[in-house]
């Protein structure tokens, strides 16, 4: 027996239409339970019987949501900008010039990678309380400034960029300098775009740095925000569901604009 | 869980190496007469709600008495809140006073120099402690010092759905008061009504073991350790265990997530649930038209007085200037007073450490007629049982190796009492020698 292209294409849709709806329910759910007065948060109906802003008007008023959310976009974009730099930096630096220990530095910095924020957390905490760091969107920066991540990505990049197109622009007079911003980062507008969003989802999820370093909600981040509806005595469902729904927009917004390249990052590099 | 213990393991590493912990103290002011600041972690100010409002209301009250020192209110999860004292201790930050769960008692007081308050205050503390329940000071104490001054804590009691109670045919007035009953009124529950019958919050990542401790301690008074003993898997407190597994086997013992009980049996799906009565505001809640809530005090093995022990925690000094003692002391005086109690009791719903203040008309007496559940609670006063703390660097692994060996005796398929019995030997070279 053969099935025709239009049965297998419409199976096809079928499960993955199914796959969808699986991917989008949690979501959904956030965001009715959103909508759901206290004595309606443990319904398991599809949607509330009687909808309310309720959560919404509570989560504003017993925190400073919007002055959370303004933080996390400040921290998680001044971290995917230095990230960015740094990384061109450095994996300019490794592919354009040879120089002793030039391999171990790479090696280094791979390394780097595998060790886990948490052996750092304590000397990082240490050293910012005595710049003058703590309780600030700065000091949530300033550590991850440079990622192993972002340099890796843009080394390899970088290492299939034209020798010829670089050594031209050399020929031509331009600096080192000169030729990485005008030369090889227009020509890597791909790879920069899909680490600087990984960077900023990245950025963006952040917990521990920042529930170790920030003292006052007020100068907290949306991840932090968070777990101020959460305790040992209970959750507020509704608050959190209301507050997670206000914490993902920003995020959905970027899927929505950059939807295209935010799919290619995470083909590129990987799930992270 | 296990980033938290590294963290943990990290910060007490860098703590011995910063020589932080165990630092002498000087003798305290005698009064405060220049403005001074002293730091203050706490975690009800980490989660919003009635915990974080009551505490900023105490703060200000207490700020206005003492207009010469000011509080700086440092909020972290009750998990977090031990690693964030420990990491600003590493980075040379003041900490004054903390508010610590009742489990890092004997590592606050060995291993992060917190003040013995008898050392520090004197005659103060017993002058202070007049009125407190019998084992009011005796719940922060080590060696027989009080380090840590019992703040908000409650004890477990049985919260009942009273709609679940009818529809099985059972009297929501007569909550059983033996296990015996609970097992009677589990199974009926469970059958009738096709819900859940009964569950402790004894299990879950953030329970504690205080009910475990008190359902433990309640058949014979046998503790979890003697000295620095392991003594969980010995008869008695086997047998408690035995007691829980019989009713899981029974049908009487709902079989759901660890970690979901609280919204189980607020969703209406359990009849009753063993657990700190420091919830009862948002159980109120969410039974608010869905459907009638009871309160009951913890079942009793037969005629064995129950021995309720204390969730919740205690406030430690660590300040060592002698003017910042004095403001740290006053503070933790006024967290502890009748005043403070009234605001704790009534809006939180933890237990008041000064009884006398139930029948007082300046304090809870009107609150307490127009909230009569709450006496459940205030009946285990007399019988409050100090919580079993761990000693020594691995405290915390000793504690959840218990805990782990508890639930799986009770979920598992195996012989409790061998289950209890391995855990304990394998737990026991992590004690201190001595």
């Amino acid at each position: 027996m053969t099935t025709s292209p239009n049965t297998r294409r419409f199976a096809a849709h079928l499960v993955m239409i199914g796959l969808s709806a699986l991917a989008i329910f949690p979501v959904y759910w956030m965001v009715q339970t959103s909508f759901r007065p206290e004595s309606e948060v443990f319904s398991t109906a599809l949607w509330p019987a009687t909808p309310t802003l309720e959560n919404y008007r509570r989560v504003i008023e017993v925190m400073p949501i919007f002055g959370i959310l303004w933080n996390t976009v400040l921290m998680a974009a001044a971290t995917t900008a230095a990230q960015v730099v740094t990384g061109l930096l450095a994996a300019w630096a490794l592919v354009r010039w040879r120089f002793p220990g030039g391999r171990l530095a790479h090696s280094l910095i791979a390394l780097s990678w595998l060790v886990p924020f948490q052996v750092v957390m304590i000397p990082n905490y240490v050293l910012a309380t005595r710049l003058g760091l703590l309780d600030t969107i700065a000091g949530l920066v300033v550590p991850n400034a440079a990622a192993a991540f972002a340099v890796l990505v843009l080394y390899n990049a970088m290492r299939g960029f034209p020798r010829e197109v670089v050594e031209a622009a050399r020929m031509d007079g331009a600096g080192s300098l000169r030729t990485l911003i005008e030369v090889v980062i227009p020509n890597l507008r791909a790879p920069i775009a899909s680490v600087s969003i990984l960077c900023f989802i990245s950025a963006w999820n952040e917990y521990f740095w920042p529930l170790l370093l920030i003292r006052k909600i007020e100068n907290s981040v949306v991840q932090i925000g968070l777990q101020f509806f959460m305790s040992q005595e209970g959750n507020d469902w509704g608050l959190l569901m209301a507050a997670a729904t206000l914490a993902s927009l920003p995020i959905l917004l970027i899927y929505l604009v950059l939807q295209r390249q935010v799919v290619e990052s995470f083909m590129k590099s990987g799930i992270r | 869980m296990l980033r938290r213990q590294f963290l943990s393991l990290a910060v007490s590493t860098s703590l011995l190496l910063a020589g932080v912990a165990g630092s002498a103290s000087a003798q305290m002011a005698e009064a405060i007469t220049e403005p001074v600041t002293i730091s203050f972690y706490n975690y009800n100010l980490a989660s919003a709600g009635i915990g974080r409002e009551a505490t900023l209301e105490l703060i200000a009250k207490f700020e206005e008495a003492n207009p010469n020192v000011k509080v700086e209110p440092i909020g972290a999860p009750s998990n977090e809140v031990l690693s964030r004292v420990q990491a600003d201790m590493v980075a040379g930050l003041d900490v004054d006073v903390a508010q610590l769960v009742f489990r890092d008692l004997i590592y606050a007081a060995e291993e992060l120099g917190a003040q013995p308050l008898e050392d520090v205050a004197g005659d103060e503390l017993a002058k202070h402690a007049l009125g407190f329940v019998p084992a009011g000071l005796a719940l922060g104490e080590v060696d027989g010092k009080t380090y840590g001054l019992a703040y908000v804590f409650s004890t477990p009691v049985m919260f009942i759905n009273r709609d679940l109670f009818k529809q099985a045919g059972l009297d929501p007035d007569q909550p059983p008061r033996t296990w015996e009953e609970v097992k009677t009124a589990g199974k009926a529950i469970a059958e009738k009504t096709g819900k859940h019958g009964f569950f402790p919050g004894a299990y879950g990542p953030t329970d504690g073991t205080f009910v475990y401790q008190s359902i433990v301690m309640s058949n014979g008074g046998g503790k979890v350790r003697d000295g620095n003993t392991l003594t969980f898997a010995d008869k008695d407190q086997a047998d408690a265990v035995a007691m829980l597994r019989d009713l899981m086997d029974s049908g009487a013992h709902a079989r759901i997530d660890v970690g979901a009980h609280m919204d189980t049996f607020q969703s209406g799906n359990l009849g009753m649930f063993l657990y700190t009565s420091a919830i009862l505001n948002r159980m109120e809640s969410a039974a608010q038209g869905n459907f009638e809530l009871g309160l009951a005090p913890m079942p009793s093995f037969g005629e064995k007085p129950t021995a309720p022990t204390n969730s919740g925690s205690a406030v430690f000094m660590f300040s060592q200037d002698p003017v910042k003692q004095r403001a740290a002391w006053e503070l933790m005086k006024f967290l502890t007073s009748d005043e403070a109690y009234t605001i704790i009791t009534s809006k939180i719903g933890y237990l008041p450490l000064r009884p006398g203040i139930v029948n007082d008309e300046r304090y809870l007496k009107g609150w307490l007629e127009q909230n009569p559940k709450y006496r459940a609670n205030l009946e285990q006063l007399d019988r409050l049982t100090p919580n079993v703390a761990f000693g020594g660097p691995n405290y915390r692994q000793v504690e959840n190796m218990m805990k782990d060996a508890m639930t799986e005796a009770v979920f598992g398929s195996g012989d409790p009492r061998q289950v209890l019995k391995a855990a304990q030997e394998q737990a026991q070279p992590l004690m201190p020698a001595n």
